[in-house]
């Protein structure tokens, strides 16, 4: 078994409801002990996000979030200066304006900096970093390596004593950089095997009629293994579509020939078509 | 510890630099990877891969260090090349099409396999082997290569060699055609951003200039989007010898379409070789004169050209060498091709077939005009460089040394 050697964590093994295999739980486990940032890649649906929240709740840590946009900047993540609020005091005299700190907003990087100089450690999640622009993981490689950074603003320096658990998704939208992915330990997240698909399902649906989920589950690998679909349902959709099932009180034995809500799984017409000439029997 | 493994690793071709590798042997040293080899295969894994497509790289070293697999000679991978992107159907007899559905493509992988390693540990020439399994695969065109388990069941050492020896990843490897996002994601980059469009917006810089000088009154100043302006003529072979690459080059022709935000895409096509006329739909109905194509071009505009670039010598260095019907045009369609060279200098040639084939006469003579590159998504990263005039970057990739096995190693 691996050790949190760095840390006095215990050894992470995922959550009653996010069900990890052995590799992540290793993976995980070596990341944080080396306390280097976790590049996470997969499927949409895979539970790449989920991850984090299954790491913050496993370690028992609190989690921040950073949710990247395409306008997103490296500088959002350290702290704002809300120079508009501190004008509009100027003019109406509102507060003491020659106090700057007030001003100056903390992201979530910079939240989770502060926390851990205070002796608190989190999980941080940089959740889809792929859709800010190409150059932005770069602008993050100084602060990440050296865990610090100063506002300019007021002369303060921000120092982890401890380092946040950093966990970063990735959809693939945008190759990220050499230098920054040197720093990261990597995981491209598989789809779930059968079995494994049917223990996620039962986390979710427990007391799921067993023959339901069989047939549910045939479909579902029927379904995945059509060619050229522009978009394969995944996970998510397989515990919606289970719901969407067992609400309607369906039959399993009519999954055999007919696909009950389709659109549940797949959301595009020409994949549909497809599904429905190489999967349902000829009338 | 596994010294030997880093060499193995650079070897397969991940760039496993000193300082990743010392990041393995601390992870080993303090502990943190356990004792077992299927932890030690996956932690090690996302230690010195970077993405995906080097999973399969790492399964062929892994499997190579801990089992004495042979690592791919050049001669599997363009046979492996083959099977992946299958040209065109040969003509079989009777008898050939009868034993055909007997072999699904998993046996067929399998049985290439077991020769190709009898191959290479021989040292033969590979005219048997090419000669007796090279014909058949080519009827299973298109088939993924995801289903292949090679080597399962053969380890008696644990489950991570079986897995690293079934190659799952292969899928992920990024010298393959892709799917249209990740298309779209590389002509992004072909963006030439100007402030020329009609929309406005906010300019920050110069308002708070402007109301500093108005003594603090706010004047709002605006100055137009930046909006991209480069444009691209795609012209697309619709000959009948491109009808295997149908998929990737819809793929491609919808990624340029709506996913690179381009600010025009024109689209043409033209059949095997590029004479006096190209056409407006895949048809060849409607014509469009070369000349009009060529007259003005404007700023910002890159000639995409898409086409196996193989056809019959005459076809290309002939007067009057259109084999279509109906087409008649005295100037050879080499120097057609010159004319577009002559009109686009940002240019280039997307040829779906495998490079392996580009020694063909009529194929290098096209390359010499127009700067070729494979149709694939490495490919595609470098066609926008060509076109960005960072051609010289990426020009020539150097050829790879042929593989030593293991044993030369150790």
């Amino acid at each position: 078994m691996s050790i949190s050697s760095q840390s006095s964590l215990p050894a992470w093994t995922g959550t009653p409801s996010y069900i990890a295999d052995e590799s992540l739980q290793a993976i995980v486990n070596v990341a944080v002990g080396l306390g280097r940032p976790l590049l996470v890649k997969g499927e949409p649906g895979t539970g790449k996000t989920l991850l984090a929240y299954a790491v913050a709740e496993g370690l028992k840590l609190p989690l921040l979030t950073w949710h990247i946009k395409s306008t997103t900047r490296a500088q959002d993540g350290l702290y704002l200066y809300d120079t508009v609020a501190r004008l509009n005091d100027s003019r109406f005299g509102d507060n003491n304006v020659r106090d700057i700190a007030q001003y100056i907003k903390l992201g979530p990087l910079g939240e989770a900096f502060e926390r851990s100089q205070k002796g608190e450690r989190v999980v941080l999640l940089i959740d889809e970093i792929d859709k800010a622009d190409i150059e932005f993981p770069n602008d993050l490689l100084h602060e990440l390596d050296a865990m610090r950074f100063t506002i300019a603003e007021t002369g303060r320096e921000i120092r982890a004593s401890l380092r946040p658990i950093v966990l970063i998704t990735s959809n693939a939208e945008k190759e990220l950089p050499d230098a920054f992915l040197r720093r990261c330990v990597f995981h491209y997240i598989e789809f779930p095997e059968e079995t494994q698909l049917a223990r996620i399902c039962r986390v979710h649906h427990p007391d799921v009629d067993e023959k339901l989920l069989a047939a549910a589950l045939r479909r579902f690998v029927q379904i995945r293994a059509v060619q050229d679909l522009r978009k394969k349902p995944t996970t998510s959709e397989l515990i919606d579509w289970l719901a969407s099932l067992r609400l309607s009180g369906i039959d399993a034995a009519k999954l055999e020939a007919t696909l009950p809500f389709a659109g549940v799984l797949l959301k595009q017409e020409n994949d549909a078509q497809r599904v429905f000439r190489a999967t349902l029997p000829r009338r | 510890m596994f010294e030997g493994f880093h060499s193995v690793l650079r070897l397969a071709g991940l760039k496993v630099g000193v300082g990743e590798w010392l990041t393995v042997t601390q992870a080993l040293d303090t502990g943190l990877i356990g004792p077992s080899l299927k932890e030690f295969y996956s932690t090690t894994r996302a230690l010195v891969c970077r993405d995906e497509a080097d999973y399969d790289k790492f399964d062929q070293a892994f499997a190579a260090y801990f089992q004495g697999a042979q690592l791919p000679t050049p001669v599997a991978q363009m046979l492996q090349s083959w099977l992946d992107n299958p040209l065109s159907k040969p003509p079989l007899s009777p008898e050939e099409l009868a034993a055909l559905p007997e072999y699904d493509l998993e046996q067929l992988r399998k049985l290439y396999e077991e020769r190709l390693k009898e191959q290479t540990e021989r040292h033969d020439g590979g005219s048997h082997w090419i000669g007796t399994g090279g014909t058949s695969p080519f009827g299973q065109g298109g088939e993924h290569p995801s289903g292949m388990r090679v080597g399962e069941g053969a380890s008696g050492r644990g489950q991570a060699i079986a897995t690293a020896r079934a190659r799952r990843f292969r899928n992920y490897r990024d010298d393959v055609v892709l799917d249209t996002r990740q298309l779209a994601v590389a002509v992004r980059r072909l963006r030439r951003l100007e402030r020329k469009s009609r929309r406005l917006e906010l300019d920050m810089p110069e308002t708070i200039r402007k109301t500093a000088a108005n003594g603090g009154d706010i004047e709002i100043v605006e100055r137009p989007e930046r909006r991209n302006q480069a444009r691209v003529v795609l012209l697309l072979d619709a000959g009948g010898s491109m009808d295997p690459h149908v998929r990737s080059v819809q793929a491609f022709f919808s990624a340029m379409k709506q996913g690179g935000g381009l600010r025009e895409v024109e689209a043409f096509y033209f059949h095997n070789c590029v004479y006096g006329e190209v056409y407006s739909d895949m048809a060849l109905l409607k014509k469009k004169p070369l000349a009009e194509l060529t007259r003005s071009v404007p700023p910002n505009t890159n000639l995409v050209m898409v086409g196996d670039a193989w056809m019959a010598p005459r076809e290309l260095f002939s007067p009057y060498g259109s084999i279509e019907y109906g087409t008649t045009d005295e100037v050879p369609g080499i120097d057609r091709l010159r004319d577009l060279a002559a009109a686009f200098p940002k240019r280039v040639w997307l040829n779906p077939i495998p490079e392996n084939y580009w020694g063909e006469s009529t194929i290098r003579a096209v390359a010499e005009v127009m700067p070729m590159l494979p149709m694939t998504v490495e490919g595609m990263v470098a066609a926008v460089q060509v076109l960005l005039g960072r051609g010289e970057r990426v020009a020539k990739r150097t050829p790879k040394r042929p593989w030593p096995s293991p044993q030369e190693i150790f």
